[in-house]
């Protein structure tokens, strides 16, 4: 048994049993069982976690919460916006007694539910999965603190914004946050998870956010890793969709040292779409690993899957990515499309585009293309004067600028473009064109 | 202005131009005429200063300086300028960002101030009415969405802004319908000026009916072939290339 899992053994047996047990008890027996996954996994040939397998990992501490500055690090959504912000610290919801902070969404502590009304959740906690993309969810299941339900009641315009923050004085910190978000028949809102780590430590963030949308509900949803370069983050979030319902996601990988994305998403009644976008940025030895899975399961569903991968100096990213439509879910309609952009030599980019196809009648098309920039735009662009640093850039950007419109809130579409020029080489150039 | 001595060169290992002879004086029009393949592009671009196409032999300079030995950003700095024959589309860099950038960056080499945004917008209202551009330019990304002679009427628009001391058009007249042509024209000729030059790189007569060219070559086999005044336009577009290529074997 590796160092990892023993550790989190430890972390099992020091709990004391809670209302949702039976869920916790099956989830942990599951982990235990199949261990961490390895590169000989379906969706983690590209990921090797070999290296975080072999530390020792305590539960990070809800006590941390009295360090952090509530006004610190939240260049990301504008301030001065003031949306509605929920703090998680290492995992643990900081809530208020009063948490009518924005008409139309209900916040709740998983915990205090689930003692209230243990059966009311037990829809989203699905049983134990073997699945290799499922391993860490099965972790977080056990062992997650507490969490947040969110209930979106009726059309919400405002954003919600989600700070999860790694924060600790030790090394090897493991945190788990839970996120539950139930939308209502023919509701709408935004929610935006924004993942970031302070100060110079080493933790492990195993966060998932499980979402459900009613018949006809709209969700606007956008998760940005933004930790330290030593943090390792396993996010997975998992999307179940009604019919007419709609999702739009974002994924936003700007910094974290190892980042694994997953996606998982169920397209369950005729009528329910998903409009997924991916901004993976990788560099310096960083690397990012995306998986998304779209599940068509009835008819006359619709998924798009948009994803732009730029990797620099030894950087990795990967963007890999399934639609499975199931027997009988006919006139099923699904794109996915990756492009990647190599800035150095050394970096790399995968991509893996799959279909599984069990019914007739469906539309699906895949493509991915990988290169490095354009010679004849930067011929153009040079042609006209503008010296070369400034073309490069330009057209970096240019590259992930049509995901970036997409999004819908402008405030949070500015603060991350902010933070992906930020990123990118000469980036003081990029703001002078904005 | 300009004067091209013995050039040669190479596209992907293959020498497309063998030799060519050309010079171009303030205050004149030149027009370079050609079959197809004949490397009427490959110049255009050579002296564009395209990294990837391989200059074996000669020299080219451009009032005196070296113009081989200059960068693209560093000639067009300079003065010169290039209108693509298939000017290319990059979504997300805006058409305006592009223009302000290119002005500016040519101001700055001159010892120039920027201009401010405010002058600039009015200046590029102002280019744009003239070209019978839509509003929407302003909007849209470089070249996005737009049709054959929206691209080429917006290479003219960019050369009016930049006011080159050299314009090198190639092929600005292909794919447009006779509309077209003529503002691209005015274009052309409201640039005219005795301290100005422009070389036209066409493969038809017609866009020399409204750009009378002082010159007219015929380049064939990556070299010049013949030159003349307009009249020789004119007998290429009665006899075809057929009869300057029967005359380069005689």
């Amino acid at each position: 048994m590796s160092a990892a899992l023993h550790s989190f053994e430890a972390q099992w047996r020091a709990r004391s049993a809670d209302a949702l047990q039976p869920f916790r008890e099956q989830a942990m027996q599951r982990f235990l069982k199949l261990g961490l996954p390895t590169l000989r996994d379906e969706t983690w040939r590209y990921t090797d976690l070999r290296s975080v397998a072999a530390q020792s990992f305590e539960a990070a501490s809800c006590e941390a919460r009295g360090a952090i500055d509530p006004n610190a690090s939240l260049s990301l959504v504008d301030a001065a916006q003031h949306a509605a912000t929920v703090r998680m610290i290492n995992g643990c919801p900081l809530l208020n007694a009063d948490m009518s902070i924005i008409k139309g969404i209900e916040i709740n502590s998983i915990n205090e539910l689930s003692r209230l009304d243990p059966k009311s959740l037990a829809r989203f906690f699905p049983p134990a999965s073997d699945a290799d993309q499922r391993r860490w969810v099965l972790l977080n299941t056990a062992l997650f603190i507490d969490g947040l339900y969110l209930k979106i009641t009726r059309q919400v315009t405002e954003p919600l914004v989600i700070l999860h923050v790694s924060t600790g004085e030790r090394a090897h910190e493991a945190a788990h946050p839970r996120i539950i978000i139930d939308a209502a028949p023919g509701s709408s809102a935004t929610i935006i998870e924004h993942h970031l780590s302070h100060g110079d430590i080493a933790p492990l963030n195993n966060s998932n956010t499980h979402i459900s949308l009613a018949r006809d509900a709209q969700l606007e949803h956008y998760r940005v890793y933004a930790t330290g370069a030593n943090a390792s983050h396993m996010d997975s979030l998992d999307i179940h969709q009604a019919s007419g319902s709609h999702c739009k996601q974002f994924t936003i990988a700007l910094g974290g040292g190892l980042v694994r994305s997953s996606l998982e998403a169920h397209l369950n009644e005729p009528g329910a779409s998903l409009d997924s976008h991916s901004l993976l940025v990788g560099h310096e030895d960083r690397h990012v690993d995306c998986v998304n899975i779209v599940t068509h399961a009835a008819p006359n569903t619709r998924s798009r899957q948009t994803a732009r991968a730029i990797a620099s100096d030894v950087s990795r990213v990967i963007f890999n990515s399934k639609v499975i439509v199931n027997a009988g879910a006919v006139h099923a309609d699904s794109q996915q499309s990756c492009r990647g952009l190599l800035l150095s030599p050394r970096a790399e980019i995968d991509t893996r585009p799959q279909l599984e196809i069990h019914a007739d009648e469906v539309k699906c098309a895949h493509g991915a293309t990988t290169g490095r920039l354009d010679p004849d735009m930067l011929f153009y662009l040079l042609s006209r004067g503008l010296d070369r640093e400034t073309a490069q850039s330009l057209l970096v950007y240019a590259f992930l600028a049509d995901v970036l419109t997409g999004m819908s809130v402008s405030s949070a579409r500015a603060a991350i473009e902010n933070a992906l020029i930020s990123q990118l080489p000469d980036s003081q150039i990029l703001r002078n064109f904005r | 202005m300009l004067v091209i001595s013995d050039l040669s060169a190479r596209v992907a290992g293959k020498e497309i131009l063998s030799g060519v002879n050309l010079k171009v004086n303030a205050g004149e029009v030149h027009a370079i005429m050609g079959p197809n393949g004949s490397g009427k592009s490959t110049l255009a671009q050579v002296l564009a200063g395209r990294e990837d196409y391989e200059v074996t032999k000669g020299s080219v300079s451009f009032e005196g300086r070296d113009l081989l030995a200059m960068r693209a950003e560093e000639r067009a700095r300079a003065g010169l300028f290039l209108g693509f024959q298939y000017p290319v589309e990059i979504p997300g860099v805006n058409n305006v960002y592009l223009l302000k950038a290119a002005l500016n960056a040519k101001r700055k080499a001159a010892g120039e101030p920027e201009v401010d945004a405010y002058e600039f917008l009015a200046l590029i209202r102002q280019k744009m009415k003239f070209m019978q551009m839509s509003e929407s330019f302003l909007t849209r990304g470089v070249n996005e969405g737009f049709s054959g002679g929206e691209k080429k009427r917006n290479e003219v628009l960019q050369m009016l802004v930049l006011e080159p001391k050299l314009a090198i058009l190639d092929e600005t007249d292909s794919g447009l319908d006779i509309d077209a042509l003529k503002v691209v024209s005015t274009g052309v000729n409201s640039l005219r000026d005795p301290k100005r030059a422009v070389v036209l790189v066409t493969h038809y007569q017609r866009l020399l009916d409204y750009v009378i060219p002082d010159q007219v070559h015929v380049l064939s086999g990556g070299r010049i072939v013949k030159s003349g005044d307009k009249s020789l336009a004119q007998e290429l577009e009665r006899r075809g290339y057929d009869w300057v290529m029967g005359a380069q074997v005689a």
